[in-house]
């Protein structure tokens, strides 16, 4: 709850301090409402990962490949239509299929070998990205798109950004999953105690799979939209993605402990990191200087560690407690 | 022997690769690019090392490729600005372990895993250095290159220190008490705080040593080339996680050392070049080097299944 | 005089609401093996746990030589000289057997240089001392538990420890190895060490401790010389009072056989060749010790280690329980002994608990119905009696008994045809503890077949139509529900019927 109030209060402060009014009396600026339809074109992929992160951080794992899996499924999906003559459906199913593999790679190697989940996906993390520039030789990017699949990313349909509706549709999939069906409560069982969850007769093992598979099918999703807003698919795409998501997924309350998380946490999470970068970007101070990435960069890894620092607090001091009231200063004797 | 299996398997490995070398692309075996890729490597090694005695507490560190940039740009200006390379050297060394302290701080005083932390340190460390610098390089004069020796002596002297500090600490680690508490720590936290040993401490100092360690690495970075990127450590992390892993260093810690390390990191540091003399285009190095440490975690945990 | 090594006086200390030690008195001296006895659960392992400063006790005093030890924190205990051997090593399984033993022997500042012949001339000396032929440069996990075991003492050893503990030393030891122990602990009395014994193998107490203290119910009943006892009369001790407390009556006429057990074994947790039937509407017993194969034995009825030889027959049908699921799924249910980690997950709602295991009969579709979990999960807190603020409590803010219940109503849930309690009344209040009885009952006359583990006697003996007695992964015994405690004592510890009776 409190991520709303500061989501809020961070777009309230864009809104008056980032918005001014040209010599030609036209508004510019953080203000506008095609800057808000920016704000949400651009945080359509990361908001994505987001999204695959969620079950799998609550079942206590990680996935640090997905933004290397996207860059593969964005060159894989252009491969498959330019270089295979394949027609753009068929070409985004066999993409988004490609994902799903990629996740079942993951899940293979975390469930069936018990290896931890950040060693695999920091292998496939760099095995995905290194098949991208492997498949590109480092060069090649895939243009000229058709119109027609363009309009997914770059254009506006019943109002809003076309790949927006995309990205509710998984967000309320992912929502609906996660709250609203049994894998949920299965995930969260899985994070807070994988043997509790065993014992219960939870196929634990098939779940945590299932979360796996799911990230790399929404990335796999996350690649084809990111095609469609740049209009090409290049080896780098989704480049630090990963981090980006990681940090939504924690601003918005999910416990990187497991079993505590939410998708609407989620969303504000991801929410709060686009309005910061484009509301930084649309100060006149850091437009003087030019660094609006990077600064929000800056406030996005030290919004992670206050995030953090501010979830273990609380135990922390609930420990320290404890272990004075355990301890009494004498024996009584009686 | 069966002790070393692991650490013997990579020296295999490595051998294999060699005498494919030998056999398929004999012009590998050159005196002068050998060297270059040396002291190409120095730096990677000395972080390797610190790598590996993170990895062997149960502790990850991902922030080291930011640490290496920021440490090499500062450092940097200052030797350009004529600082003498002597006093540069300790404020090098400081300030990554400052950097790390701050990781240590945070993983063992606040008990933050490790991966999490170290991730938020590496982008607010990359990008606030992006944010002050702007991608400027940094000019060094030419006193500084290679110590103002001829490149050659330089370059020896280079490889040399890194042996020499990858020595010391192979060492220390086996034959020191401290290098034990890694160990004691990364087997079992509990088991170590029961023996006398204070975990949380030895935790934090392990990462103010891998900083430290990163920022003599910096050092042994701005004085190979005329100019000081600030994007030089970029994949670093990488490419010592993978080193570290592939040389037999259990991820789930307690087990391993830095010569499986430094067998681990020759194996992959001949991927490059071994590519280039195969005639394979470089551009599967990445992915080649994503297999290889899949293929080490694999190995290892169809070999600990079979344990079990 | 001198003072005695150890003296322990009015002892007392409760874990939440159940009170463990009640006042314990015990002396050691020094150059003595003392004998402490007591059934599972009598408070033998909190005292132990006191006297290694692990936990702190609630009251009463710690004497050391004759000194007042206050604030005993593991390292004080260690410095003090109290050194102890547990059954289960926590050593370090990545390192050697000789850093093992350095690291619990050698102080020092961290940049001191560690002298690996010297380590290893150390571990093998102590390890020559008790006779280990182990070698110094082993990694630990590759060593067997026995093997640990010795590590533990030479550990002991080497520390100089005035005191040593020693928590059932030879439960998993061979006849050879056992040997060479008492040989070790006749040494450590010779040279002056007083030596607690912890063990239930009777005969052994009786060739080698001096003196021993049977502990009832967090209390001590009585200190004696071994040579002025005998089998029968420390098994009397144990047991006490007769079986006091009231249990609710049988009702139930056994039907046909639900689980048939033939030869069923399982290599990877010991279990051996049980042969077993539970009828429906029967309450079978399992009693036997710690570590007997009680647990080992449900885990392979559950599917967790699959057993992989003999049958087991479900209604006369063979079945194969490969995985908790297939287990569920065939109506076998099992609340497990360790609530806190197995039983309940403490940070999730009770609801969400009850519903764990029937997630494919209750939310068709695997979409979650609120309506129908809500009223379950109501029911049954009705039905159980389980007191808790809501059905949307965590579970980690019920008390013990209550956490029982959850993990009992997740199971009823299932509607199963053979019910596994392990421990069900462990840790766990009076008032709870019979209200657990009754419901036993009641499923026990609707028709289940309930195999109840548990290794409090009178619970066993007054609870059970049957009872098994396990002893060392096998079924040794099966007597008559209502049968004499000294009997099923006899029969866990492995003595014959004569030297019970």
């Amino acid at each position: 709850m409190l991520l709303l109030y500061v989501l809020i209060a961070e777009w309230l402060f864009f809104y008056f301090a980032g918005t001014t009014v040209n010599r030609r009396g036209v508004t510019v600026g953080f203000g506008t409402l095609d800057r808000q339809f920016d704000i949400l074109r651009h945080s359509c992929e990361i908001g994505l990962l987001a999204l695959a992160l969620t079950p799998v951080i609550i079942t206590a794992g990680i996935d640090l490949s997905v933004g290397s899996l996207l860059g593969l499924c964005a060159i894989l999906f252009g491969k498959f239509w330019h270089d295979g003559g394949l027609p753009i459906p068929i070409a985004a199913t066999l993409a988004l299929g490609c994902g799903a593999l990629g996740g079942a790679l993951n899940a293979a190697l975390i469930t069936a070998l018990r290896l931890p989940p950040l060693i695999v996906t920091l292998g496939t993390y760099s095995l995905f990205r290194g098949l991208a520039e492997a498949i590109t030789r480092g060069s090649v990017t895939y243009t000229n798109f058709p119109e027609g699949f363009l309009f997914i990313g770059q254009e506006r349909w019943l109002g809003l950004p076309a790949q927006a509706w995309l990205f509710f549709a998984v967000a309320i999939g992912v929502w609906v999953l996660v709250h609203r069906m049994t894998f949920g409560r299965s995930f969260r069982a899985i994070g807070f105690s994988p043997e509790g969850a065993r014992y219960a007769g939870l196929p634990v093992d098939r779940h945590i799979a299932l979360a796996y598979i799911l990230a790399g099918l929404i990335a796999a999703l996350a690649a084809i939209i990111y095609t469609a807003r740049l209009g090409q698919a290049k080896a780098d795409a989704g480049t630090g993605y990963e981090l980006f998501a990681i940090t939504a997924v924690v601003l918005g309350g999910t416990s990187i402990f497991g079993g505590r998380g939410s998708v609407t946490g989620t969303l504000l999470g991801v929410a709060a990191i686009a309005v910061l970068k484009s509301g930084l970007a649309s100060l006149p101070v850091v437009m003087r200087m030019n660094a609006a990435e990077e600064m929000s960069g800056v406030l996005t890894g030290a919004l992670l560690l206050l995030a953090l620092t501010a979830g273990v607090l609380p135990r922390l001091w609930s420990q320290r407690r404890a272990r004075h009231a355990a301890v009494p200063k004498t024996l009584p004797t009686s | 022997m069966s002790r070393y299996f692991r650490e013997l398997s990579v020296v295999g490995a490595l051998a294999v690769a060699l005498i494919a070398m030998a056999v398929f692309a004999p012009a590998f075996f050159q005196p002068q690019p050998l060297l270059s890729l040396a002291t190409r490597e120095a730096p990677t090694l000395v972080v390797a090392c610190g790598m590996a005695l993170v990895i062997i507490c149960r502790q990850i560190d991902i922030s080291v490729g930011s640490m290496f940039s920021v440490v090499s740009v500062c450092t940097g200006i200052l030797a350009a600005r004529g600082w003498p390379l002597l006093l540069v050297l300790p404020i090098a060394a400081g300030l990554g372990a400052a950097l790390g302290a701050l990781n240590g701080a945070l993983v063992a005083g606040l008990r933050l895993p490790s991966i999490v932390v170290t991730l938020a340190t590496m982008v607010a460390l990359r990008q606030g250095l992006n944010l002050v610098r702007q991608g400027e390089f940094v000019n060094m004069p030419d006193t500084v290159q290679w110590f103002g020796l001829p490149q050659a002596t330089g370059q020896w002297v280079l490889v040399i220190c890194a042996l020499a500090l990858l020595a010391a600490l192979g060492l220390g680690l086996r034959h020191l008490a401290a290098g034990r508490f890694v160990y004691a720590v990364g087997t079992d936290a509990e088991a170590a705080r029961l023996a006398g040993i204070r975990p949380q401490l030895v935790t934090f100092g392990v990462f103010v040593f891998i900083g430290a360690l990163t920022g003599l690495a910096a050092m042994m970075n701005i004085v190979q080339s005329p100019q000081v990127q600030p994007l030089s450590g970029m994949g670093l992390e990488l490419k010592v996680i993978a080193a570290v892993v592939v040389g037999g260093v259990a991820i789930s810690g307690g087990r391993g050392n830095l010569w499986g390390a430094f067998a681990g990191l020759l194996l992959l540091a001949c991927v490059a070049p071994a590519l280039t003399h195969l005639r394979i285009e470089a551009y599967w190095e990445k992915a080649i080097q994503g297999a290889i440490i899949l293929l080490a975690v694999v190995a290892d945990g169809l070999r600990e299944r079979r344990q079990a | 005089m001198t003072p005695p090594l150890l003296e322990l006086r009015r002892l007392t200390k409760s874990f939440g609401g159940a009170r463990a030690l009640r006042g314990v008195d015990f002396d050691l001296k020094a150059g003595e093996v003392h004998a402490l006895l007591g059934e599972n659960g009598a408070g033998k392992s909190t005292l132990i746990k006191i006297v290694t400063g692990a936990h702190q006790p609630d009251g009463g005093t710690i004497m050391v030589g004759g000194e007042l030890a206050e604030d005993l924190t593991p390292a004080a205990a260690q410095a003090l000289g109290i050194a102890c051997v547990y059954q289960q090593p926590a050593l370090f399984p990545d390192l050697s057997v000789a850093e093992n033993i350095a690291l619990r022997l050698e102080r020092g500042g961290v940049l001191r240089t560690v002298g690996w012949r010297a380590r290893h001339g150390c571990a093998r000396d102590l390890l020559q001392r008790i006779g280990a032929e182990i070698d110094p440069a082993t990694e630990v996990r590759s060593l067997s538990m026995p093997e640990q075991q010795l590590v533990e003492i030479a550990c002991a050893l080497g520390s100089g420890a005035r005191i040593v503990i020693m928590d059932e030393p030879t439960a998993s030891l061979t006849h050879k190895e056992q040997h060479l122990l008492f040989t070790v602990v006749r040494e450590l009395r010779k040279s002056g060490v007083g030596v607690i014994y912890i063990s239930h193998r009777l005969e052994e107490i009786f060739a080698l401790a001096d003196r021993v203290t049977v502990l009832r119910d967090g209390e001590s009943v009585g200190t004696h010389p071994v040579s002025s006892m005998n089998e029968a009369g420390l098994i009397r001790m144990m047991v006490g009072r007769e079986v006091a407390q009231i249990y609710p009556p049988s009702e139930s006429a056994p039907g046909e056989v639900v689980l048939a057990l033939r030869d069923v074994g399982c290599a990877a947790s010991g279990v051996r060749g049980v042969t077993l039937d539970v009828r429906a509407g029967e309450v079978v017993g399992l009693a036997g010790l710690v570590g007997a194969g009680r647990t080992e034995l449900a885990r392979v009825l559950f599917g967790l280690t699959p057993a992989d030889s003999g049958e087991i027959s479900l209604n006369g049908q063979r079945v194969t329980l490969r995985s908790p699921g297939e287990a569920v799924a065939q109506g076998i249910a099992y609340v497990p002994e360790d609530r806190r980690r197995h039983g309940v997950v403490l940070e999730m709602p009770i609801a969400h608990n009850m519903t764990m295991a029937v997630h494919g009969q209750l939310f068709r579709g695997a979409w979650l119905r609120f309506g129908a979990e809500r009223s379950l999960t109501l029911d049954y807190i009705r039905d159980l009696a389980v007191k808790c603020s809501g059905p949307f409590a965590p579970g980690g803010s019920l008390s013990g008994g209550n956490q029982q219940k959850v993990s009992l109503a997740r199971w009823l849930a299932t509607k199963p045809k053979v019910l596994i309690l392990d421990e069900p009344t462990q840790g766990v209040d009076v008032g709870a503890k019979s209200e657990i009885h009754k419901i036993v009952r009641r499923l026990a006359k609707e028709g289940l077949a309930v195999l109840l583990i548990s290794s409090d006697l009178p619970e066993v003996i007054g609870m059970s139509d049957r009872i098994g007695v396990m002893r060392g992964g096998a079924l040794t015994a099966v007597l008559p529900g209502g049968a004499d405690a000294h009997a099923v004592m006899a029969a866990a510890l492995g003595t014959t019927e004569r030297g019970a009776a």
